[in-house]
């Protein structure tokens, strides 16, 4: 060890560190040098004693004037450095204000387009509903006015003697409609549904409810030979008809 | 003498403190450090400068640039790294090498050094503020003075002084040596000049 640390002393690691000449590398290795070993600590601490000492032996009489001048250019630096930092500072709070300002304009603007994609879809369904009822009124009047329209008396068979219904049926314009007038009553379990044979298809009409019964016209589907029926179906409907519950056939 | 450990005690504590108070303005980045630093650096900075780029208009403004560093840098100073003198003798000497490099570089026609600029240094040992530091240098020989300023100032190795003076390297080491002990013979009264020096105010 006392070899190694001498041979660091005779090489000129120290004196370059010394004058601050060093790569980083070997500032490194003498400064560990210089905290592990006191001898180098002491050696170090001697040199800078003499650097001091024969640096001030070739002193210049360092003018006032010059002295000003230096602190009015560390006053500069200072002003520079102080308005960096303000501006600094107000640069990031204002960045930090837009950055917020954007997420929320951002966010606002995400659910306005979400609201108004909805919007639109609403707009669209009512468009599309108030077309189709638009479109089965027009039907109903071509059909109710129509002179060519055949007015059909349906009447209920056993099963269901109150049944009454009239159905419109109108070549022509190949347009029919069924307005039930009166259902008998059912037990809560049970509902009528109403039915068309149509080119010897089973088409579903769906369940006919008595409260809107009286006043609807219900569309049926036009063909020159079919047939409608009304069932007694367990509630909720049924994918088929029970042809033991028909109720009325309605022939147009 | 036991006088003079007396003396040279009382000196390094105050200049210790001084010091140590200058690091602290420092490192709160206030003005008056360097209003300190170069009222009690300055002179031997400028010297440090000038011993480097030989012109010593060309030093002030050397001296002036290495203060703003010393200034930017205040709070990269580390103290148990180098004393005060150490880091600010580092920052005024590779200032006044990459003023030199930048002065050569430039057309040589703008700002010539010559010769002539090297008796700048007779001019000033003339003023009498300087007559002592003066008296103190002569003491050592100039043979030993050349081996400490390749040393101290040029930063060359021990084996480059040899080179450069065509001196053996054993003869460097002991001259070294001997300028370094000379040096430490002159610490004494130098400091105790410098200890009267602030006593008086």
């Amino acid at each position: 060890m006392k070899e190694k640390i001498q041979q660091f002393l005779d090489s000129d690691l120290l004196e370059n560190y010394l004058l601050g000449t060093t790569a980083d590398t070997e500032t490194l290795q003498v400064e560990r040098y210089i905290a592990m070993h006191p001898e180098v600590r002491e050696t170090y601490d001697e040199l800078q004693e003499n650097l001091e000492t024969f640096a001030k032996l070739h002193a210049i009489k360092a003018p006032d004037a010059l002295k000003e001048k230096i602190l009015t250019s560390i006053r500069k630096e200072s002003m520079a450095r102080k308005y960096f930092y303000r501006f600094a500072v107000a640069a990031s709070f204002a960045i930090l204000v837009s950055v917020g300002a954007g997420y929320f304009f951002w966010d606002q603007n995400q659910s306005l387009q979400q609201e108004n994609a909805i919007v639109t879809n609403k707009i669209d369904d009512l468009e599309e509903t108030m077309r189709e009822q638009l479109e089965d009124v027009r039907n109903q009047f071509i059909v109710l006015h129509n002179p060519e329209t055949k007015k059909y008396s349906v009447k209920g068979n056993k099963k269901a003697e109150e049944l009454k219904a009239v159905a419109y049926v109108n070549p022509v314009k190949k347009l029919s409609y069924i307005n039930v007038s009166k259902l008998p009553n059912l037990p809560e379990d049970q509902c009528y549904q109403m039915w068309a044979e149509v080119n010897g298809k089973m088409v579903n009409l769906g369940i006919i409810h008595e409260a809107d019964s009286q006043e609807k016209l219900l569309a049926l589907p036009y063909s020159d030979s079919a047939v409608g029926y009304i069932t007694i179906e367990p509630k909720g409907g049924n994918q088929s008809p029970t042809v033991e519950n028909i109720v009325a056939n309605i022939t147009y | 003498m036991p006088q003079h450990h007396f003396f040279y005690d009382l000196h390094y504590i105050m200049s210790t403190l001084l010091e140590k108070h200058i690091v602290e303005l420092l490192q709160e980045r206030d003005e008056k450090a360097i209003s300190l630093l170069y009222e009690h650096y300055g002179d031997t900075l400028l010297g440090v400068a000038n011993k480097v780029v030989r012109n010593e208009e060309l030093a002030q403004d050397v001296l002036q640039e290495s203060f703003v560093k010393i200034w930017k840098k205040s709070d990269s100073y580390d103290s148990s790294k180098a004393k005060l003198f150490t880091w600010l003798f580092r920052i005024t000497r590779n200032t006044a090498i990459d003023k030199l490099r930048s002065v050569n570089t430039k057309s040589d026609k703008e700002i010539q050094i010559d010769v002539s600029d090297v008796y700048n240094l007779g001019v000033n040992s003339t003023r009498p503020e300087f007559m002592d530091v003066r008296e103190n240098l002569e003491k050592i020989e100039s043979k030993y003075q050349i081996v400490l300023d390749a040393l101290f100032f040029q930063g060359m190795t021990q084996q480059e002084a040899s080179d450069e003076l065509d001196i053996p390297l054993g003869t460097i080491k002991s001259r070294l040596k001997i300028g370094l002990r000379e040096l430490k013979k002159i610490y004494g009264p130098t400091l105790l000049l410098v200890l009267s020096l602030n006593l008086i105010p």
